[in-house]
């Protein structure tokens, strides 16, 4: 009988104690071949090579301990550090309390300088050249797109009548808005020598909108972006697996993906950085404005802003009734973006 | 008596195998993935977004925010902002 059993043992060619071996085996072989293969194959002065294995496994920052940020940060301020050749730090200072940050541009004074976007990619360390990645973008739009009817300004709701309050008015501004700015025969791209600002055009520059519910974050397969306390949208770049589906998402297409390795000169790299702000991403990840928020969650006021020099840029506290943004939204003309999908952004055109 | 499948031969041969085709296929993948990420190529892919921002864009429109609707929204963010989450 034990005979038996011994001859059908021994037909099995492979059992379940080998098949596991070789698991074993395979998966210990990986993980002894990967890095080596690695180095080997891109070689030790490609960019990729840079970036550790502990930075390449390590989790959502968000979800790390104390102890573990600590030593992201470190990790990261070190190899900015070489990697730059300037001492580089790497803040992970707390959105503030009481906060929810707003914008709002004054489409009648921009001139379409462009400081402002020249502004942020220095101050956000993004690809300089070949290509140079901006998060802003200056829409020009002829004049002749704008329209307004101030005597309309507050029509369209629902009336009562002599039948009593039933019903929906139909009409109105859901079907003919009191005013508005056409984007049509927009140009994006006005060359750079170009003299500015043209009497015939406005001047709209755009950027992450900083949807209070915004559309690409719940794209997001891996919570990589995602919302913070201050109403900013923000990026984790070493949980971001770069599938671009909040680029997908974006109303306002106001995001950018790194196709390749930014092209950061040393000399031009800011050092002051911010984890979910200003910090060198790395080629695969998705980008965009923070509202400066290595700055603004210092009590600063964002690059772009600073920038400007016909103050057409206001920058805020919404929780704060006294704040430039408040005041604007309470006494101005705002426009918002029609096709706004409920996503609430908070940044905000106005004229006058 | 060893079994020769379970061998040290055995063993280092597999180790070996799995070790070379680890090997080749990242080096293959960088070999792809170099070719294909040529300056030009990632030129057109970094075109390629900023000419998508451009067709969203040119096709929105700004609208003038009524009082009321200035109200709701802002009503909106406030609450959205004091809300507890569960």
């Amino acid at each position: 009988m034990s005979e038996e059993i011994n001859t059908k043992t021994d037909d099995v060619k492979e059992s379940r104690r080998d098949f596991l071996k070789n698991i074993g085996i395979a998966g210990a072989a990986a993980l002894v071949a990967s890095p080596v293969s690695v180095e080997a194959s891109v070689g030790p002065a490609s960019p990729d090579a840079e970036i550790t294995v502990a930075e390449s496994l390590q989790g959502h920052f968000v979800l790390m301990s104390d102890k573990e940020k600590e030593t992201a940060i470190e990790r990261l301020e070190k190899r900015y550090t070489a990697k730059y050749g300037k001492k580089t730090t790497v803040s992970d200072v707390p959105a503030p309390e009481g906060v929810l940050f707003g914008y709002a541009l004054n489409i009648s004074k921009c001139i379409g300088c462009r400081r402002c976007v020249h502004a942020c990619v220095q101050e956000n360390n993004q690809s300089r050249n070949n290509p140079e990645i901006q998060w802003i973008q200056v829409m020009k739009i002829p004049k002749g797109n704008f329209s307004f009817s101030a005597d309309k300004l507050n029509k369209g709701y629902p009336e009562s009548s002599k039948l009593g309050d039933y019903g929906v008015q139909v009409g109105g501004n859901a079907y003919t808005p009191v005013g508005g700015l056409s984007t049509e025969e927009t140009q994006n791209y006005y060359a750079a020598d170009e003299m500015v600002p043209d009497k015939d055009y406005f001047y709209v520059p755009v950027q992450c909108q900083q949807c209070e519910k915004p559309p690409c974050v719940k794209a997001c397969p891996v919570k990589a972006t995602f919302r913070d306390p201050n109403g900013v949208v923000v990026i984790d770049y070493n949980w971001c697996i770069g599938c671009r589906m909040c680029q997908l998402a974006c109303p306002y297409g106001a995001r950018r993906f790194n196709w390749g390795e930014p092209n950061l000169p040393p000399a031009e790299m800011n050092p002051k950085t911010h984890y979910f702000g200003n910090r060198p991403r790395m080629r695969g990840v998705m980008e965009k404005c923070t509202f400066c928020l290595q700055r603004t969650r210092e009590g600063r006021n964002p690059a772009c802003l600073e920038a400007c020099p016909v103050g057409a840029r206001k920058f805020g506290n919404l929780l704060d009734p006294e704040s430039d943004v408040r005041k604007i939204l309470a006494t101005k003309k705002v426009f918002r973006f029609k096709e706004e999908m409920s996503t609430y952004p908070k940044f905000f055109y106005f004229v006058g | 008596m060893i079994k020769k499948e379970n061998s040290r031969r055995a063993f280092f041969k597999k180790a070996a195998a799995v070790v070379g085709v680890v090997a080749a296929a990242d080096y293959t993948k960088t070999l792809i993935s170099s070719s294909s990420d040529s300056a030009g190529d990632i030129n057109e892919k970094y075109a390629g977004d900023v000419n998508a921002q451009d067709s969203i864009m040119s096709q929105k429109q700004l609208v003038l925010m009524t009082d009321n609707e200035k109200k709701l929204m802002l009503d909106e963010l406030l609450n959205n902002y004091h809300k507890k989450i569960a």
